[in-house]
């Protein structure tokens, strides 16, 4: 039995399935499934191998899609609401997580308008989390281009009650009770656009990542910044000098087996969504995020490429990307980017997984 | 009966059917009759907004939108917003 890497490339027009060998000489590009949807988000579960994914449409509204059978077929779950007392309804599904392993069949759905749902019966029904929905805050949250969309959600491995979620723009939330209440810890991360810089919410996380073999430390492309944070978000240390070409970008990587390592791919700045200097490049740093060096050998000598939050993957052999101008790129050995597939339509997500068949 | 027409994506959601012949006393009942009805509505029961639901050839909204009566009617015709590039 061949083993590879499968990642599933969401666009803005379906999904495609990207699967690699473990002889590492080849994509194969299979797809689109959920042709027609935009795939904000897909990824598989571990626990059992169903494939979930954030799917919306224009006309026909957020969806949350399950296959059972590696991508063939797809299941849509009962319809994903929000109560009418609420005021509000779903405008898009954004992040998908699995539950923890102990928890067969429990997922979390990240949505907007900054809502954080779960599902006890692997999917098939949602029900909102009421610490989030009815935040004593939310009225100081607000949306940004893409929505008030909540794009990150972490589980703390070493502790089955702690998990965060982040909101765009309402900052980092971390829960300690297994999200029935919600602190927020946005201490030291800035919002440049208000009035007071460093506000206690409101901030605009783009993505957070927590290193699993480093459970307190959290990692966050912000708005305004890199951040770091090794007291599980009570405090933040903004790392965006030191051979960045800018503070500006959506997503992050890590390295599972290095917690002082991270990616980020710069962008020129929040009004200009696209590479600075016409050089697509992704940044790492070894040391914690005091120093940061370029990745670009394969890359695109000339490109003005915008990488979304939700577009980039790491797992512990590589790191995967994917642009808006449908390139997917993933790093080979030697350090140099591969560009695996393109001229996809405009890639939205990208989650990778060990796959065998 | 009433026969309900379905734009080409919503039929590659169910089974790729675009006719379905329904009995129904209205156009909301109608549409919550088909197989992907829960891509037509919103959680509180409104129609998306970019769907436009023709009666025997009659804009539905302005009959009473989902409570726009089909006695006598024969086709629901369901057209999806036009997006351009």
């Amino acid at each position: 039995m061949a083993v590879g890497v499968l990642a599933l490339v969401g666009t803005r027009k379906g999904l495609f399935l990207l699967e690699r060998d473990d002889d590492r000489r080849g994509w194969r590009v299979d797809g689109p499934v959920l042709d027609g949807w935009g795939v904000y988000h897909a990824a598989v579960d571990a626990r059992d191998g169903t494939f979930y994914a954030a799917a919306n449409h224009v006309v026909y509204g957020p969806t949350v899609q399950r296959s059972a059978d590696g991508g063939k077929t797809w299941e849509r779950s009962k319809k994903i609401g929000l109560p009418a007392w609420s005021g509000l309804t779903v405008n898009a599904a954004w992040h998908i997580a699995p539950g923890r392993p102990q928890q067969p069949g429990t997922l979390y759905l990240g949505a907007d308008p900054g809502v954080l749902f779960r599902s006890d019966d692997a999917g098939e029904t949602w029900q909102p989390n009421p610490g989030i929905l009815e935040h004593p805050t939310r009225k100081h949250w607000f949306p940004g281009a893409g929505g008030l969309c909540c794009d990150s959600i972490q589980l703390d491995p070493g502790d089955p009650q702690r998990m965060y979620v982040c909101i765009t723009s309402a900052g980092t939330l971390r829960s300690e009770d297994g999200g029935q209440t919600w602190l927020p810890v946005n201490k030291n991360v800035a919002h440049d656009y208000l009035p007071n810089p460093y506000p206690d919410i409101g901030q605009c996380v783009h993505k957070l990542l927590l290193h699993p073999a480093r459970p307190e430390r959290l990692w966050q492309q912000n708005h305004f910044g890199v951040y770091r944070s090794d007291n599980r978000g009570d405090s933040w240390e903004r790392l965006d000098g030191n051979g960045l070409p800018t503070s500006f970008g959506y997503p992050i990587m890590i390295d599972p087996k290095d917690p002082d390592k991270a990616f980020v791919i710069p962008e020129r700045s929040p009004e200009y969504h696209y590479s600075p200097n016409g050089r697509l490049a992704v940044y790492r740093t070894r040391d914690g995020g005091q120093t940061w060096e370029e990745m670009s050998d394969g890359l695109p000598g000339q490109a003005w490429a915008a990488v979304l939050r939700e577009a980039s993957a790491s797992d512990a052999d590589s790191l995967y990307f994917g642009t808006q101008s449908g390139s997917f790129f993933a790093l080979a050995e030697g350090e140099r980017w591969v560009e695996a597939a393109r001229h996809l339509p405009p890639i939205l997500s990208v989650e990778v997984t060990q796959w065998s068949r | 009966m009433v026969q309900v027409v379905v734009p080409g994506f919503l039929a590659a959601q169910a089974d790729g059917r675009r006719h379905f012949d329904v009995e129904a006393e209205t156009v909301g009942e109608a549409m919550r009759a088909l197989p992907a009805a829960d891509l037509l509505f919103n959680e509180r029961g409104e129609w998306n907004r970019y769907l436009n639901v023709f009666v025997d050839g009659r804009d539905a909204r302005e009959r009473g939108g989902p409570a726009c009566p089909l006695a006598g009617a024969r086709e629901v015709l369901i057209v999806a917003m036009l997006a351009g590039g």
